[in-house]
Protein backbone atom coordinates (compact mmCIF):
# COMPACT_ATOMS: atom_id res chain seq x y z
CA UNK A 1 0.00 0.00 0.00
CA UNK A 2 2.82 2.46 0.85
CA UNK A 3 3.84 2.22 -2.79
CA UNK A 4 0.63 3.08 -3.93
CA UNK A 5 1.40 6.14 -2.36
CA UNK A 6 4.72 7.05 -4.21
CA UNK A 7 3.06 6.24 -7.32
CA UNK A 8 0.09 9.12 -6.41
CA UNK A 9 3.08 11.24 -5.32
CA UNK A 10 4.86 10.88 -7.96
CA UNK A 11 1.71 11.85 -10.55
CA UNK A 12 1.03 14.85 -8.22
CA UNK A 13 3.97 15.93 -8.36
CA UNK A 14 4.57 15.31 -12.23
CA UNK A 15 1.16 17.44 -12.76
CA UNK A 16 2.08 20.39 -10.58
CA UNK A 17 5.68 20.59 -12.44
CA UNK A 18 3.86 20.08 -15.82
CA UNK A 19 1.53 22.79 -15.14
CA UNK A 20 3.31 25.35 -12.80
CA UNK A 21 7.56 25.12 -14.60
CA UNK A 22 9.05 25.08 -18.10
CA UNK A 23 11.17 22.17 -17.11
CA UNK A 24 12.10 19.73 -20.70
CA UNK A 25 12.76 16.75 -19.73
CA UNK A 26 13.52 16.02 -23.05
CA UNK A 27 13.14 12.06 -24.44
CA UNK A 28 13.03 11.01 -21.26
CA UNK A 29 9.70 9.57 -20.44
CA UNK A 30 9.72 7.56 -23.49
CA UNK A 31 13.44 6.26 -22.36
CA UNK A 32 11.85 5.39 -19.43
CA UNK A 33 9.35 4.01 -20.49
CA UNK A 34 11.04 1.45 -23.01
CA UNK A 35 13.51 0.58 -19.74
CA UNK A 36 10.15 -0.50 -17.81
CA UNK A 37 8.91 -2.47 -20.83
CA UNK A 38 12.48 -4.14 -21.12
CA UNK A 39 12.72 -5.01 -17.58
CA UNK A 40 8.77 -6.66 -17.32
CA UNK A 41 10.55 -8.42 -20.37
CA UNK A 42 13.01 -10.10 -18.45
CA UNK A 43 11.01 -10.88 -15.67
CA UNK A 44 8.69 -12.53 -17.77
CA UNK A 45 11.51 -14.35 -19.74
CA UNK A 46 13.13 -15.89 -16.28
CA UNK A 47 9.76 -16.99 -14.71
CA UNK A 48 10.34 -20.70 -14.17
CA UNK A 49 7.87 -23.66 -13.90
CA UNK A 50 4.84 -21.89 -14.36
CA UNK A 51 3.54 -24.51 -17.25
CA UNK A 52 3.57 -27.04 -14.44
CA UNK A 53 1.65 -24.72 -12.02
CA UNK A 54 -0.85 -24.56 -15.39
CA UNK A 55 -0.91 -28.30 -15.74
CA UNK A 56 -1.88 -28.73 -11.86
CA UNK A 57 -4.76 -25.98 -11.71
CA UNK A 58 -6.14 -27.01 -15.25
CA UNK A 59 -8.21 -25.06 -17.48
CA UNK A 60 -9.48 -22.71 -15.04
CA UNK A 61 -6.20 -21.36 -15.05
CA UNK A 62 -7.03 -20.08 -18.86
CA UNK A 63 -10.58 -19.77 -18.52
CA UNK A 64 -10.89 -17.29 -15.77
CA UNK A 65 -8.19 -15.03 -17.63
CA UNK A 66 -10.32 -15.13 -20.95
CA UNK A 67 -13.11 -14.35 -18.99
CA UNK A 68 -11.37 -11.20 -18.00
CA UNK A 69 -10.07 -10.33 -21.42
CA UNK A 70 -13.41 -10.78 -22.60
CA UNK A 71 -15.63 -8.62 -19.80
CA UNK A 72 -13.22 -6.36 -19.62
CA UNK A 73 -13.04 -5.24 -23.44
CA UNK A 74 -17.11 -5.70 -23.31
CA UNK A 75 -17.36 -3.50 -20.20
CA UNK A 76 -14.65 -0.90 -22.25
CA UNK A 77 -16.59 -0.80 -25.01
CA UNK A 78 -20.01 -0.01 -23.03
CA UNK A 79 -17.93 2.63 -21.11
CA UNK A 80 -16.98 4.02 -24.43
CA UNK A 81 -20.52 4.25 -25.71
CA UNK A 82 -21.77 5.77 -22.41
CA UNK A 83 -19.21 8.57 -22.04
CA UNK A 84 -18.78 9.18 -25.91
CA UNK A 85 -15.04 8.02 -25.97
CA UNK A 86 -13.86 6.76 -28.97
CA UNK A 87 -13.74 3.33 -29.35
CA UNK A 88 -9.70 2.95 -29.60
CA UNK A 89 -9.31 4.58 -26.57
CA UNK A 90 -12.05 2.53 -24.67
CA UNK A 91 -10.62 -0.34 -25.45
CA UNK A 92 -7.08 0.12 -24.87
CA UNK A 93 -8.28 1.30 -21.37
CA UNK A 94 -9.76 -1.60 -20.70
CA UNK A 95 -6.99 -3.81 -21.90
CA UNK A 96 -4.68 -2.87 -19.24
CA UNK A 97 -6.97 -5.34 -16.42
CA UNK A 98 -6.13 -2.54 -13.29
CA UNK A 99 -2.18 -2.36 -14.65
CA UNK A 100 -2.10 1.06 -14.30
CA UNK A 101 1.82 1.14 -14.03
CA UNK A 102 1.84 0.22 -17.67
CA UNK A 103 -1.50 1.22 -19.62
CA UNK A 104 -1.18 5.27 -18.11
CA UNK A 105 2.35 5.79 -19.79
CA UNK A 106 1.67 3.48 -23.20
CA UNK A 107 -1.31 5.36 -23.82
CA UNK A 108 0.47 8.87 -22.70
CA UNK A 109 3.05 8.25 -25.57
CA UNK A 110 -0.07 8.67 -28.37
CA UNK A 111 -2.01 11.20 -25.88
CA UNK A 112 -1.61 12.51 -22.62
CA UNK A 113 -5.50 13.03 -21.82
CA UNK A 114 -6.09 9.38 -22.49
CA UNK A 115 -2.63 8.28 -20.67
CA UNK A 116 -4.18 10.11 -17.60
CA UNK A 117 -7.42 8.14 -17.95
CA UNK A 118 -5.95 5.04 -18.28
CA UNK A 119 -3.76 5.73 -15.69
CA UNK A 120 -6.72 6.54 -13.15
CA UNK A 121 -9.09 3.79 -14.18
CA UNK A 122 -6.63 1.13 -13.74
CA UNK A 123 -5.53 2.43 -10.66
CA UNK A 124 -9.10 2.67 -9.57
CA UNK A 125 -10.10 -1.13 -10.67
CA UNK A 126 -7.42 -1.90 -8.31
CA UNK A 127 -8.39 0.18 -5.60
CA UNK A 128 -12.14 -0.82 -6.14
CA UNK A 129 -11.53 -4.62 -5.76
CA UNK A 130 -8.86 -4.07 -2.96
CA UNK A 131 -12.67 -2.76 -0.93
CA UNK A 132 -15.35 -5.14 -3.16
CA UNK A 133 -13.61 -8.27 -3.11
CA UNK A 134 -14.53 -9.01 0.37
CA UNK A 135 -17.77 -8.25 -0.04
CA UNK A 136 -18.69 -9.43 -3.56
CA UNK A 137 -17.23 -12.97 -2.12
CA UNK A 138 -19.97 -13.47 -0.17
CA UNK A 139 -22.62 -13.73 -2.79
CA UNK A 140 -20.15 -14.92 -5.78
CA UNK A 141 -17.75 -17.72 -5.93
CA UNK A 142 -14.42 -16.93 -4.43
CA UNK A 143 -12.34 -18.72 -7.46
CA UNK A 144 -14.82 -16.33 -9.96
CA UNK A 145 -14.62 -12.93 -7.97
CA UNK A 146 -10.77 -12.86 -9.23
CA UNK A 147 -11.40 -11.74 -12.33
CA UNK A 148 -12.65 -8.13 -10.72
CA UNK A 149 -8.70 -7.52 -9.84
CA UNK A 150 -7.45 -8.19 -13.96
CA UNK A 151 -3.52 -8.09 -13.70
CA UNK A 152 -2.81 -7.21 -10.23
CA UNK A 153 -4.12 -10.68 -8.75
CA UNK A 154 -0.21 -11.87 -9.61
CA UNK A 155 0.88 -9.09 -6.97
CA UNK A 156 -1.28 -5.96 -5.48
CA UNK A 157 -4.31 -7.57 -4.49
CA UNK A 158 -3.06 -11.18 -4.43
CA UNK A 159 -2.24 -10.92 -0.62
CA UNK A 160 -6.84 -10.16 -0.56
CA UNK A 161 -7.43 -12.77 -2.52
CA UNK A 162 -5.09 -15.11 -0.46
CA UNK A 163 -6.50 -13.50 3.34
CA UNK A 164 -9.97 -13.54 2.36
CA UNK A 165 -10.54 -16.32 -0.29
CA UNK A 166 -8.42 -19.03 1.25
CA UNK A 167 -4.90 -19.66 0.21
CA UNK A 168 -6.41 -22.81 -1.55
CA UNK A 169 -7.02 -20.05 -4.27
CA UNK A 170 -4.13 -17.91 -4.57
CA UNK A 171 -2.15 -20.19 -7.48
CA UNK A 172 -5.35 -19.71 -9.11
CA UNK A 173 -5.03 -15.53 -8.40
CA UNK A 174 -1.27 -15.46 -9.14
CA UNK A 175 -1.59 -17.54 -12.33
CA UNK A 176 -4.66 -15.76 -13.47
CA UNK A 177 -2.83 -12.23 -13.06
CA UNK A 178 -0.01 -13.32 -14.94
CA UNK A 179 -1.50 -14.48 -17.53
CA UNK A 180 -3.00 -10.89 -18.01
CA UNK A 181 0.30 -9.26 -17.27
CA UNK A 182 1.65 -11.39 -20.15
CA UNK A 183 -1.41 -10.31 -22.15
CA UNK A 184 -1.57 -6.47 -21.99
CA UNK A 185 1.90 -5.22 -23.29
CA UNK A 186 0.75 -6.93 -26.59
CA UNK A 187 -3.01 -5.97 -26.43
CA UNK A 188 -2.73 -2.51 -25.87
CA UNK A 189 -0.50 -1.64 -28.79
CA UNK A 190 -1.90 -3.77 -31.23
CA UNK A 191 -5.52 -2.36 -30.15
CA UNK A 192 -4.06 1.05 -30.72
CA UNK A 193 -2.34 0.07 -34.13
CA UNK A 194 -5.63 -1.66 -35.73
CA UNK A 195 -8.30 0.33 -34.59
CA UNK B 1 10.56 2.92 -31.25
CA UNK B 2 7.75 0.01 -31.22
CA UNK B 3 6.73 -0.92 -28.00
CA UNK B 4 7.24 -4.81 -29.04
CA UNK B 5 10.54 -4.73 -29.52
CA UNK B 6 12.26 -4.01 -26.02
CA UNK B 7 9.35 -6.54 -24.38
CA UNK B 8 10.14 -9.47 -26.95
CA UNK B 9 13.98 -8.43 -26.47
CA UNK B 10 13.24 -8.42 -22.56
CA UNK B 11 11.71 -11.75 -22.60
CA UNK B 12 14.71 -13.54 -25.15
CA UNK B 13 17.40 -11.59 -22.14
CA UNK B 14 14.93 -13.00 -19.09
CA UNK B 15 14.82 -16.80 -20.79
CA UNK B 16 18.38 -16.99 -21.72
CA UNK B 17 19.93 -15.46 -18.25
CA UNK B 18 16.65 -17.25 -16.37
CA UNK B 19 19.62 -19.09 -14.29
CA UNK B 20 22.03 -16.17 -13.78
CA UNK B 21 19.66 -13.33 -13.02
CA UNK B 22 18.84 -14.16 -8.89
CA UNK B 23 17.87 -10.85 -8.53
CA UNK B 24 13.91 -9.50 -8.02
CA UNK B 25 13.41 -7.33 -10.57
CA UNK B 26 11.47 -5.46 -8.36
CA UNK B 27 13.56 -2.57 -7.28
CA UNK B 28 14.68 -1.66 -10.99
CA UNK B 29 10.60 -1.85 -12.30
CA UNK B 30 9.55 0.28 -8.91
CA UNK B 31 12.42 2.75 -10.21
CA UNK B 32 11.59 2.69 -13.35
CA UNK B 33 7.98 3.29 -12.48
CA UNK B 34 8.04 6.35 -10.54
CA UNK B 35 9.85 8.48 -12.69
CA UNK B 36 8.09 7.52 -15.54
CA UNK B 37 4.65 8.47 -13.95
CA UNK B 38 6.26 11.47 -13.03
CA UNK B 39 6.72 12.38 -16.78
CA UNK B 40 3.47 11.13 -17.24
CA UNK B 41 2.21 13.72 -14.58
CA UNK B 42 4.24 16.38 -16.56
CA UNK B 43 3.03 15.78 -19.64
CA UNK B 44 -0.29 15.85 -18.37
CA UNK B 45 -0.07 18.98 -16.45
CA UNK B 46 0.96 21.04 -19.70
CA UNK B 47 -2.12 20.05 -21.08
CA UNK B 48 -6.23 21.28 -19.60
CA UNK B 49 -7.52 18.97 -17.88
CA UNK B 50 -11.21 18.57 -15.98
CA UNK B 51 -10.83 17.28 -12.88
CA UNK B 52 -14.60 16.44 -12.20
CA UNK B 53 -14.99 14.51 -16.15
CA UNK B 54 -11.59 12.66 -15.18
CA UNK B 55 -12.32 11.07 -12.09
CA UNK B 56 -16.21 10.14 -13.33
CA UNK B 57 -14.35 8.82 -16.47
CA UNK B 58 -11.83 6.30 -14.45
CA UNK B 59 -14.79 5.88 -12.16
CA UNK B 60 -16.77 4.41 -14.57
CA UNK B 61 -14.40 2.82 -16.59
CA UNK B 62 -13.08 0.71 -13.37
CA UNK B 63 -16.38 -0.22 -12.75
CA UNK B 64 -17.63 -1.63 -16.04
CA UNK B 65 -14.48 -3.29 -16.57
CA UNK B 66 -14.48 -5.38 -13.07
CA UNK B 67 -18.98 -6.19 -13.99
CA UNK B 68 -18.03 -7.07 -17.42
CA UNK B 69 -15.49 -9.38 -15.91
CA UNK B 70 -17.22 -11.16 -13.09
CA UNK B 71 -20.58 -11.25 -15.80
CA UNK B 72 -18.76 -13.18 -18.47
CA UNK B 73 -16.80 -15.20 -15.68
CA UNK B 74 -20.34 -15.96 -13.98
CA UNK B 75 -22.12 -17.06 -16.94
CA UNK B 76 -19.66 -19.12 -19.00
CA UNK B 77 -16.83 -20.43 -16.97
CA UNK B 78 -17.76 -23.82 -15.25
CA UNK B 79 -15.53 -25.86 -13.10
Amino acid sequence: MSFLYLVISSLLLGILAGKYTTLDFGNLYEFMLYLLIFIIGIDIGKSKGLREELKKLGKLSLLLPASTVVGSLAGGFLASLLLKVPLKWGLAISAGFGWYSLTGPLLATYSPMYGVIGFLANLTREILTIIFYPLAIKKVPKEKAIVMGGATTMDTTLPLMAKFGGTEITLLAFVHGFVLTAIAPFLIPLILQLL
Amino acid sequence: MNIFIPLLLGIVVGYLLRNRIRASMDKPMSAALLFLIFFMGVEAGRVEIDALKLFVSSLIFASFTILGSLFVALLGVRR
